[in-house]
């Protein structure tokens, strides 16, 4: 099934083309001014922002960073793969064993030693971790060091595992291919559980103590953040990307065109692994410990939630999904507190009746058809019934008792996607970037000034004498044309 | 490789047998009963899956979750007797509007007030009779099954149907959306009623027999499993072999748009598919529950059985019936026998599926018995 290239890739590779030396330099300039900006928001936050707020711009630059990894291979390479807890957890795990200090590195091989045999023990890599030498970077100034070379080897881990999981991508598609990634990040997760690997996950049970200074503080995440994204934008724009990129419009046509697609999918999903992996590692610093839950199939689905609500291809997109992700959840506790029966009735009431009205005003101002269908109207008269009932109830004795709601923040999350999906699939920015000329609305797809002149110059009969001959160079056959006359001469 | 694989099954069960002593033949007898009931259990929920992928090619991921609706419904038909006045009351309201639409669906045209009035007075009559005393575990299955079959079609009415010109991974991704939901709602709706699953029923009780000087125990439900599971599929069979609406369902899995043209309504086709793929899954949730004894939380209970029971589907070959069987059975094999024979590898149970979808996936990417769906250019 090949799909035209959407007119937002089009317009793309024009605005780079189109792109003259002074605008060039003026985005350069501009782009200085908004990362000072943002440096200066950082700082602000950093100073004054509350414990919490810090805690959610944190989370907000750590899942950005798998985020964006998991989109270069959903959103990019157009393969969709569900293991990205998998790789998280891999590098999560990594860069925490890395990190701890080796006494307690020992005291939680010494715990799974009640179910293992020495043979197993003596196959334990603390060893091999103690030959990296990372035992001299202990102190509070040289463990960030530490924690670098962690994150990287984390990273690699992970891209192993990432590589790993390609393999299949060569022979699979579509949906097979998304159900053997999600059952390789299950199995990942159901390993780590086992006693095989107990010296190093400590079961299910997991460790804490994991150094938090990186993890927390926003400089880091930020960079980290900062870094991603100039590395995947870069990549999205080299013949890599764009190798990436023709797999996902059409995989026969890229490959007639010499891309090399078993190369370039194992690559794009090490590439990705590698960043979930650095994510994971910033995860267990963040939460100062690793543990097997916080690496459930729940990330990849706020991860998925994002891309998709963003724009599934677009760095911006992603982002701004990712916000929206991370704020519901963290600033999403007022709707899992306990409230009376007759709140979530009026509620529920108040919320048919919007989605009622929202629908009775798209249907009736609908070009086509506008029509009200029935249902609308049985659907606001339910809202109406369930708030009058809310209201009136507690005069006649009914609905006595609280509830709380477990789970709410899931199922919003899973209606907007829901919602998404259906009323907009290419997501809030499609694969549109941001960009300066998109914030000044200049349209690159229209001749710049210079291309204006070139065509004045070409079309001014004193200057240029031969000009039929020059327009006759310059205008393309037009194919629609082409089409009419063989679909006339079929007849 | 295959038979390099056999050999050493062969081998290490003759070992286990003759060398060791440790495992005689009461062992391998309980082992093979508690395999054929699990599954059977994967093969009904299996075939919901292959059914739905046999016509619209969705890996319908929220199927696990329909198979927890169907167990918590049951659950929640016999443990809330009697019914409080607001419940019965939404519940005969849910229920009539679902019976109004799956009537409207298979008559046609049929926008009847009295097919809803009868819906909700039967609901009515029927929750104030099981007020007074408590309901019989299989009119809990039954009802279970018609309320999940509902939820069935409305999953694909709310869900799928608006996506139905779309690319496949848009689909996948809003039935991933469907499964967190319901998961969620699941929690929501009834985690407050969470309680051991123990209706009044003596198919629960142990049952114990000599075999070759030895006693293999087991309960009663390795009866009952495979029975319900075979007239199931029997039923289903006959439904898709003979009736009116399994040719058309056959035709609409072989070309939707040519069913179409030859005037199949392929929508109401679907939505019988996701009725009875979710009857089935209920049933196994019913059955899930009596064999265990008890349910896990929403979020979960539907997850790894649901994911199994796909590979199993996979394993068989997606798209068809006996195939989705033939899976499922071969899952509770695996899932029984190996931890019995290779010792350490119980903890590792949960990750057979897995492996075996994907060394299914890479030898033979259309199943044991299914046909070839390679992608065409």
């Amino acid at each position: 099934m090949s799909r035209a290239p959407s007119p937002a890739v089009r317009a793309d590779v024009l605005a780079t083309s189109a792109l003259s030396g002074r605008k060039r330099l003026r985005d350069a300039l501009l782009t200085l001014v908004g990362l000072a900006l943002l440096a200066l928001l950082i700082a602000f936050i950093d100073a004054e922002g509350t414990t919490r707020f810090k805690q959610a711009c944190a989370l907000f630059a750590i899942w950005g960073v798998a985020a964006i990894s998991l989109n270069l291979i959903n959103g990019t390479t157009g393969i969709l793969s569900l293991g990205h807890h998998g790789f998280m957890l891999v590098g999560g795990y990594t860069t925490a064993l890395l990190t701890l200090p080796e006494i307690r590195r020992q005291q939680i091989a010494e715990s799974a030693r009640s179910q293992m045999n020495d043979f197993t023990l003596g196959l334990s890599l603390n060893n091999g971790l103690r030959a990296l030498g990372l035992e001299a970077l202990t102190t509070p100034e040289t463990l960030w060091i530490r924690f670098l070379i962690a994150l990287f080897i984390g990273g690699l881990v992970a891209a192993l595992f990432g590589l790993l999981v390609g393999i299949p991508s060569l022979r699979l598609r579509g949906d097979y291919l998304a159900i053997v990634t999600f059952g390789f990040g299950e199995i990942i997760r159901l390993l780590a559980s086992t006693s095989l690997l107990g010296p190093f996950t400590n079961g299910s049970l997991g460790y804490t103590g994991v150094p938090a200074q990186i993890g927390r503080s926003l400089w880091w995440t930020f960079g980290f953040l900062a870094l991603t994204v100039f590395v995947m934008t870069k990549f999205k724009t080299s013949s890599y990307g764009r190798a990436l990129q023709g797999i996902r419009e059409d995989e026969i046509a890229a490959e007639a065109m010499g891309v090399n697609l078993a190369y370039h999918k194992v690559l794009a999903f090490a590439l990705s692994a590698f960043f979930a992996g650095v994510a994971g590692g910033l995860y267990t610093s963040w939460l100062s410990g690793a543990r097997l839950d916080y690496f459930l199939f729940t990330l990849t689905f706020f991860f998925l939630v994002a891309i998709s609500v963003g724009g599934t291809g677009s760095y911006t997109g992603v982002l701004l999904g990712t916000a929206l992700v991370v704020f519901v959840r963290q600033y999403g506790d007022p709707l899992e507190q306990v409230y009376p029966l007759t709140t979530w009735f009026a509620a529920a009431g108040v919320l048919v009746l919007l989605a009622a009205a929202g629908a009775l005003v798209l249907r009736s101002r609908r070009r086509l058809r506008p029509r009200v269908p029935p249902l609308v109207l049985v659907v606001g008269a339910v809202g109406l019934a369930a708030l009058l009932f809310a209201l009136v109830a507690p005069s006649f004795g009914l609905l006595q008792g609280s509830f709380q709601a477990f789970g709410m923040r899931a199922i919003l999350l899973a209606l907007l996607l829901l919602t998404i999906m259906i009323f907009r699939p290419e997501g809030i920015m499609g694969r549109a970037e941001f960009s300066w000329a998109w914030l000044l609305r200049e349209h690159r797809d229209r001749p710049s000034d210079e291309e204006r002149a070139q065509d004045a110059w070409l079309t001014n009969p004193e200057l240029n004498p031969d000009r039929t001959a020059a327009l006759r160079n310059l205008r393309e056959p037009d194919p629609q044309a082409e089409r009419r006359d063989d679909q006339k001469g079929a007849r | 490789m295959i038979g390099g694989l056999l050999a050493l099954i062969i081998g290490r069960v003759a070992y286990l047998i003759v060398g060791t002593g440790n495992y005689t033949l009461a062992f391998f007898v309980g082992a093979l009963l508690s395999a054929l009931q699990l599954g059977s259990l994967y093969a009904l929920i299996a075939l919901g899956y292959t059914m739905v992928y046999g016509i619209i090619r969705l890996i319908n991921f929220a199927h696990g979750e329909v198979f927890m609706v169907g167990a918590f419904t049951s659950f929640f038909l016999f443990a809330n007797t009697p019914y409080s006045l607001p419940w019965a009351l939404f519940a005969a309201a849910l229920a009539a509007a679902g019976l109004m639409y799956a009537v409207n669906l298979w008559r046609g045209k049929l926008q009847d007030p009295v097919v809803l009035g009868a819906g909700a007075l039967g609901f009515v009559g029927f929750t104030l009779a099981l007020s007074a005393a408590s309901l019989n575990w299989i009119a809990a299955m039954l009802l279970a099954m018609l309320i999940t079959g509902v939820v069935g079609i409305t999953l694909d009415r709310v869900a799928y149907r608006p996506l139905r010109g779309a690319p496949r991974i848009s689909l996948l991704i809003t039935a991933i959306a469907m499964s967190f939901f319901l998961q969620n709602f699941g929690l929501l709706a009834f985690t407050r009623n969470q309680t051991p699953y123990r209706p009044a029923t003596s198919w629960t009780q142990f049952l114990q027999f000599p075999l070759a000087g030895n006693t293999v125990f087991t309960s009663r439900m390795v009866i009952l499993i495979p029975l319900v599971t075979l007239v199931l599929v029997v039923a289903l069979t006959l439904f898709v072999n003979r009736t009116r609406l399994g040719k058309a369902m056959r035709a609409s899995a072989q070309d939707p748009e040519v069913a179409q043209m030859m005037g199949i309504n392929v929508n109401r086709v679907i939505a019988t598919t996701f009725f009875l793929g979710s009857t089935l899954a209920a049933a196994a949730g019913v059955l899930w529950g009596l064999n265990f004894g008890s349910l896990n939380q929403p979020a979960i209970f539907g997850l790894l059985p649901g994911l199994k029971a796909f590979a199993a589907a996979v394993i068989g070959g997606i798209g068809s019936l006996p195939g989705a069987v033939i899976g499922g059975l071969l899952l509770g094999f695996l899932e029984n026998f190996v931890p019995a024979m290779f010792a350490g590898t119980t903890e590792f149970k949960d990750t057979f599926a897995f492996f075996l979808l994907i060394v299914i996936l890479l030898i033979r990417p259309s199943g044991i018995i299914g046909e070839d769906l390679s992608e065409k250019v």
